[in-house]
C-alpha cells in the first residue's frame, strides 16, 4: 500500500516534470532558428568587430598584425572623422526638427473634421514610399543651379540663382530639406494615431469655456502630445543619425567632404580603401554614439509612464 | 459620436495649408515625369520648362534598352529579395515570440531582456563582419546576401510579443483540451488571430528592404544581380553628366511598380505602418 503511493507519486512527479520538461523543450525547439540567425549575425559579428578594431586589417594584405588601440588613436585624430560627426549631428539636428514641425502641421490639418482627410493623409505619406535613389535623383536636379527649378522659382522674388548642393555651407541644409520631403509621412503617421487618442470631450469643453482654435491646440494638443512628440524626435534622431544614401547619391560627401556622414566615411574606408580594421574601430565608435543615443530614448520615453 | 466632416469657411486655413503642403510634396515627382518626356536639350534650359513641348519617348527608350542598365532584372531582384527577407524574418520572429510570450522556460524574461538591449547595438557595427563572412561563404551576388544576414530582426520579435500576449489564453486553452500540442496553439490558434499584427510587420520590413542601399550596395558586384536602388545609385553616376533626362526616367520608372501597389493597398499599407511604428501600442 505503501509502497504503490509512493510510487503513484514518484510517476505524478515523473508526469509533471515531464509536461514541464516538454514545453521547456518546445520553447527552445521555437526559439533555435531565429537565435541561430541571431548569434550568426548579430552576435558572432559585433564581436568580430570589436576584435578587429585592434588589428590592422586591410583586405588586400594577407599579414593582419595585432595593433592595439592604435586604430582609436587614429581616429581621435582623424579629421575627417570628426568633420563628418559634426556634419552628420548638423543634418540630424536640422532634419528632425523640420521633419517634427512638418509632419505634427500635417497631422493636425488631416485629423480635422474636412472633407478629403483619407485622400491627403494617402497623398502626403507617398514621397515615404520611394527609394533614396529616386529621392535623390529627383531633388539633385530640383536643386540644380544653373538649370534647377527651385532656382527658377526664386527668381521671381530676385534672388540669384543659389548653389544648393555646391556650398560648403548650404550642402547640408540642402540634403535635410530633401529629407523632410521624403520623410516626414512616417511621423505624421504616429502623430495623427496620437490626435486620434485625445479625448474629444477636452476640446468641447474648452470650447464651451471660449478657447480659441489656437488656446485648444496649446493648451490640449500639444502638451497631450508630448509623449508622442518625444517619441517621433527620439526616433528620428537615431535613423537620422544612420543617413547616408543622400549624400552617396546626391554629393558624394562632396563638395570636398562638406556632406560626408559618419556611414558615408565608414564606406569609404572599408570599401573604398578596403580599410577593414580601422573601418571596425569607426563603426565601433559610431555604434557607440548611437547606444547612447538610444539610452537616452529608453530614459525618456519611460518616463512617459508618469503622464 | 462622429462629428460630421464639412467644407465649411472655418476649415479654409486647414485646406489652404493641405494644398500648398500638397503641392510641395507633388510637384517634384511631377516635374521628374515630366522632364523624362523631354530631350536633353530640353531639360538644360533656362528659364526650365515646366511641360514638355515635344514629349518624347526617347529618354525612357534609352533606360530602358542600355547594355550596362537591366531596370527589368533590379526590378525582379528588389521583389525577390524583399519578399525573401519579409518570409525570412516572419519565419524566424514568429515562433521566437510565441516562445517568449506563452511558454515558461528558464531564462525566458533574461534572454528577452538581452534582446532589447541588443536592439541599442545598431546594424552598421555588424556590416564588416557579415560582408567578410558572405565574401568567405561565396554569397556575394547571391540572393542569400541579400535575404539571411538582417534576418533575425529583433523588433520584430519584440512587436510580435507585444500581440500575441494580448492574444485571449481561453482560446489556446480550448484548443489544448482538444488535444493541440504547442505547434498546434501556435499555428492554428495564435497566428490566425494575430494576422494584423503579421500584415503590418510584413509591410514594414518589406518596405524598408525594398529601399534599402548600402547593404545590397556593398554586396553585389555584377549587372545582373543589382537591386533597384544600386542599380539608380549606378544610372546616376554614369549618366547624370552627359543625358539627365535619362537618370529622371529611371527613377520614375523605379518608383511606378511600389506606387501602384500602394494605391492599389493604402489602406493596409497606411494602418501596417503606423501599427508597426507604434511598437505595437
Amino acid at each position: 500500500m505503501n509502497h504503490s503511493k509512493n510510487a503513484k507519486n514518484a510517476r505524478a512527479r515523473r508526469f509533471s516534470l515531464s509536461l514541464k520538461s516538454r514545453e521547456i523543450l518546445a520553447a527552445y525547439a521555437f526559439l533555435a532558428p531565429f537565435m541561430a540567425f541571431f548569434l550568426i549575425f548579430v552576435v558572432r559579428a559585433v564581436v568580430e568587430a570589436v576584435r578587429m578594431s585592434f588589428y590592422d586589417w586591410h583586405i588586400l594584405r594577407p599579414m593582419r598584425p595585432y595593433i592595439g588601440i592604435d586604430n582609436y588613436l587614429e581616429l581621435v585624430n582623424d579629421s575627417v572623422w570628426w568633420i563628418s560627426l559634426q556634419n552628420t549631428i548638423v543634418f540630424t539636428v536640422l532634419t528632425v526638427i523640420g521633419t517634427t514641425i512638418v509632419a505634427l502641421a500635417a497631422a493636425v490639418a488631416v485629423t480635422r473634421p474636412i472633407r478629403g482627410q483619407g485622400f491627403f493623409r494617402v497623398l502626403l505619406y507617398m514621397p515615404s514610399l520611394l527609394s533614396v535613389g529616386a529621392v535623390g535623383l529627383i531633388w539633385v536636379w530640383l536643386l540644380n543651379t544653373q538649370f534647377g527649378i527651385i532656382n527658377y522659382g526664386l527668381s521671381f522674388i530676385g534672388i540669384r540663382p543659389v548653389n544648393w548642393l555646391g556650398d560648403p555651407n548650404l550642402v547640408i541644409p540642402s540634403l535635410s530639406l530633401t529629407t523632410i520631403w521624403w520623410g516626414f509621412g512616417f511621423p505624421m503617421l504616429i502623430f495623427i494615431a496620437g490626435l486620434q487618442g485625445i479625448p474629444e470631450q477636452l476640446y468641447e469643453a474648452a470650447r464651451i469655456d471660449g478657447g480659441s482654435d489656437r488656446d485648444l491646440f496649446l493648451y490640449i494638443t500639444l502638451p497631450l502630445l508630448r509623449p508622442t512628440i518625444l517619441f517621433v524626435t527620439v526616433t528620428g534622431v537615431i535613423s537620422h543619425f544612420q543617413v547616408y544614401g543622400q549624400p552617396f547619391i546626391m554629393t558624394t560627401g562632396g563638395p570636398g567632404r562638406s556632406s560626408y556622414s559618419l556611414i558615408f566615411y565608414l564606406y569609404q574606408i572599408a570599401w573604398t580603401a578596403f580599410r577593414m580594421g580601422y573601418g571596425a574601430a569607426v563603426a565601433v565608435c559610431i555604434a557607440v554614439i548611437m547606444a547612447v543615443l538610444t539610452s537616452v530614448q529608453f530614459l525618456v520615453l519611460s518616463r512617459r509612464i508618469e503622464y | 459620436m462622429k462629428p460630421e466632416r464639412s467644407i465649411l469657411p472655418q476649415h479654409t486655413i486647414t485646406y489652404v495649408f493641405l494644398t500648398l503642403l500638397s503641392l510641395f510634396v507633388v510637384f517634384p515627382m511631377l516635374i521628374a515625369v515630366s522632364q523624362s518626356f523631354m530631350t536633353n536639350q530640353e531639360v538644360n534650359r533656362w528659364p526650365p520648362q515646366i511641360i514638355p513641348l515635344e514629349p518624347t519617348l526617347e529618354s525612357i527608350r534609352t533606360v530602358l534598352t542600355q547594355q550596362d542598365l537591366r531596370l527589368d532584372l533590379w526590378l525582379r531582384n528588389s521583389l525577390i529579395a524583399a519578399t525573401g527577407y519579409t518570409a525570412a524574418v516572419l519565419l524566424l520572429c514568429a515562433p521566437a515570440a510565441f516562445a517568449f510570450a506563452r511558454l515558461k522556460f528558464p531564462g525566458n524574461n533574461l534572454l528577452f531582456g538581452f534582446l532589447l538591449v541588443t536592439i541599442m547595438i545598431p546594424s552598421q557595427v555588424t556590416l564588416i563582419p557579415n560582408y567578410l563572412l558572405m565574401r568567405d561563404l561565396q554569397w556575394l551576388d547571391t540572393f542569400n546576401a541579400l535575404i539571411f544576414p538582417g534576418a533575425a530582426n529583433v523588433f520584430g520579435v519584440f512587436l510580435l510579443r507585444q500581440f500575441f500576449i494580448q492574444v485571449p489564453t481561453d482560446l489556446e486553452e480550448a484548443a489544448v483540451l482538444d488535444g493541440a500540442g504547442y505547434f498546434g496553439r501556435f499555428w492554428h490558434v495564435i497566428l490566425p488571430l494575430s494576422r494584423n499584427a503579421l500584415t503590418a510587420l510584413g509591410i514594414f520590413v518589406f518596405l524598408f528592404h525594398y529601399n534599402d542601399l548600402f547593404w545590397p550596395f556593398i554586396v553585389t558586384n555584377s549587372l545582373e544581380t543589382r537591386t533597384l536602388p544600386v542599380g539608380l545609385a549606378i544610372l546616376n553616376s554614369s549618366y547624370a553628366g552627359q543625358y539627365r533626362p535619362m537618370v529622371l526616367s529611371g527613377a520614375v520608372l523605379s518608383s511606378i511598380p511600389i506606387l501602384i501597389v500602394y494605391i492599389i493597398f493604402q489602406r493596409q499599407i497606411i494602418q501596417g505602418i503606423t501599427l508597426t511604428g507604434m511598437g505595437g501600442r
